[in-house]
């Protein structure tokens, strides 16, 4: 019941400040923007004059399998910065702002604030992803060469666990510290540590959760789904669960006041 | 009976007490103030009763809590400066905490209703909060906190930030609430204590000086204060009285003495015998009672 309540809550407050309208918006954006501009970039060069006579400029082959992991590749950029804004004060800006004091003195279960405003975020995010991701392979689809449903699918399936934990260590940073900004900059500060070390360690760490998008790459050029695809997804709900878990305990050792 | 027990109840923010060591029992139906000076440690242990802090050592308990109940299920809390969503509208914002309460959507729509009317505002409830005065807030600050009919509620300094027609109007809500319910509320005025209270606790450097009934209180520390006037300077008088031993203060304003006494037959009778003996030149002799500010001040200080 009270979990309901405040997701309800978290989807209202969304949509009467317009996350609802522009958060999909600039999804599809971050999800198109690579692939069409590489498709148009011969016709926008010729458009501008052209290359000098003589110039010999050879437009790589670009297939369809690599369009659609510019997709991606934009969106781990992109993508994860606008998620980790829109979900940088889904907590620590309530108790920042004094809202928490008039919501915790209800009794209402620590667990069931974390997890309903994470679930709140977790769609929002993976709906203007889905979205964003479809009018991608729309235009891949037409513009570079067909990519399969089922392979879509699995693509979508597979970097929507990315997504959420992105979602997921923010929410976590939410409960340990109170001023919305230090979250954001702490949040994104992990995720570039992360993907360092696995720039580093990637031939050890095969199943680190930053090597999930180039063992989607492999999917989606073998078509089929690698035993070190699934082993990093598992390590990524692994993790997940684990920083839920964590957030309880931050939270709980809180002091809601003061 | 009491509702709540609080024993010794600490508070250290980085080793320094903030609260140390209260002990204290409410009596159901009473409005108690907590009343002390700014920095005596009162939105602390407002926030501690409330759990939104958690004490250092010592212990609260309320009566017919379950075990291992929440206690946040039976209080209602208004904040000094509450902030609310400012994108909701009142209704909407008492519907939400009225559910989080444990109310379903059918009782927590109809209780908004009814706290609406009863806090006066019920014109305002379907406006966006965020265009609400201060006044209308703190009114909806009070409607919040009795959503889901609190054995006690406790508002921390629900007045202090009011101009003077809003605090009538709150304090008035308080009186009508009184009746309800158990009220604990903080202030740093005494008029405002004096006036809706029942009961006092008198609070100073995280410590209770003082409490009980204010007529109890006043019965108590009934000293009285006396006037002198000289003709003239008064110092030399002054050095002669101040080492009476009738006398338990003494002061020196504006070329008057004040004395405040214990046993006022008996001080009479020094100074005037002493007044005669010397013959000085007296102009004014007043008694007076120590008004209940006075002794506010008298036993915040010492």
């Amino acid at each position: 019941m009270q979990w309901r309540t405040i997701f309800a809550k978290e989807m209202s407050e969304d949509w009467r400040n317009f996350k609802w309208v522009w958060v999909p918006l600039v999804f599809i954006l971050i999800a198109i923007m690579d692939p069409i501009t590489t498709y148009f970039l011969p016709k926008i060069l010729d458009s501008v004059g052209g290359m000098p006579d003589g110039a010999v400029f050879e437009m790589p082959e670009v297939s369809p399998v690599d369009a659609i992991m510019m997709s991606l590749t934009e969106l781990s950029m992109f993508g994860v910065l606008v998620t980790v804004v829109i979900s940088m004060g889904v907590i620590s800006g309530e108790r920042k702002s004094g809202v928490a004091e008039l919501v915790l003195v209800k009794p209402v279960g620590y667990f069931t604030y974390i997890s309903s405003k994470w679930a709140g975020k977790l769609l929002l995010v993976l709906t203007s992803y889905i979205i964003g991701m479809l009018v991608s392979w729309y235009y891949v689809n037409i513009l570079f060469g067909e990519i399969t449903f089922s392979d879509f699918m699995s693509l979508l399936f597979f970097y929507g666990l990315w997504l959420v934990l992105v979602i997921t260590i923010t929410i976590f940073y939410n409960t340990l510290f109170k001023v919305p900004g230090v979250v954001g900059a702490v949040s994104i500060g992990t995720i570039i540590v992360m993907s360092i070390l696995n720039q580093i360690f990637s031939h050890k760490l095969t199943w680190f959760p930053n090597s999930l998008s180039s063992h989607i790459g492999e999917m989606l050029t073998t078509g089929e789904i690698s035993g070190d695809l699934w082993g990093t997804s598992v390590v990524i709900i692994i993790l997940v669960i684990v920083l839920l878990v964590s957030s309880l305990f931050t939270f709980r050792g809180k002091e809601m006041a003061g | 009976m009491a509702i709540i027990k609080v024993d010794q109840l600490k508070k250290a923010f980085d080793k320094q007490d903030v609260v140390k060591g209260l002990s204290f029992e409410l009596t159901p139906g009473k409005c108690v103030a907590l009343l002390g000076p700014n920095g005596a440690g009162k939105t602390t242990t407002l926030r501690m009763l409330s759990g939104l802090l958690k004490q250092t050592s010592g212990s609260v308990t309320f009566e017919g809590m379950k075990e291992n109940g929440d206690i946040r299920a039976y209080i209602g809390y208004l904040p000094q400066y509450p902030v609310f969503h400012n994108w909701m509208t009142g209704k909407e914002f008492l519907v939400y905490v009225g559910q989080l309460a444990k109310l379903t959507k059918a009782e927590a729509t109809s209780r908004a209703d009814e706290l609406l009317e009863r806090v006066g505002i019920s014109d305002a409830g379907n406006r966006r909060i965020g265009k609400y005065s201060g006044g209308m807030k703190q009114r909806l600050g009070i409607a919040q906190a009795m959503i889901h009919k609190p054995m006690l509620i406790m508002l921390d300094e629900p007045v202090s930030s009011l101009d003077p027609i809003g605090r009538r109007e709150v304090l008035t809500l308080m009186e009508e609430l009184k009746e309800q319910t158990t009220i604990l509320f903080s202030t740093h005025i005494l008029s405002d204590a004096e006036e809706v209270s029942d009961d006092l606790l008198l609070m100073s450097q995280g410590e209770i000086v003082e409490s009980g009934s204010i007529q109890e209180l006043r019965e108590k520390h009934q000293t009285s204060k006396i006037h002198l006037a000289f003709r003239g300077e008064v110092d030399t008088y002054y050095e002669a009285l101040k080492h009476l031993n009738s006398i338990s203060e003494s002061a020196m304003e504006k070329g008057e003495i004040q004395l405040l006494v214990d046993n006022i037959d008996q001080a009479r009778v020094d100074i005037l015998s002493l007044a005669a003996k010397e013959n000085w030149p007296l102009t004014k002799f007043e008694i007076s009672r120590v008004s209940l500010e006075e002794l506010f001040m008298k036993v915040v200080k010492s």
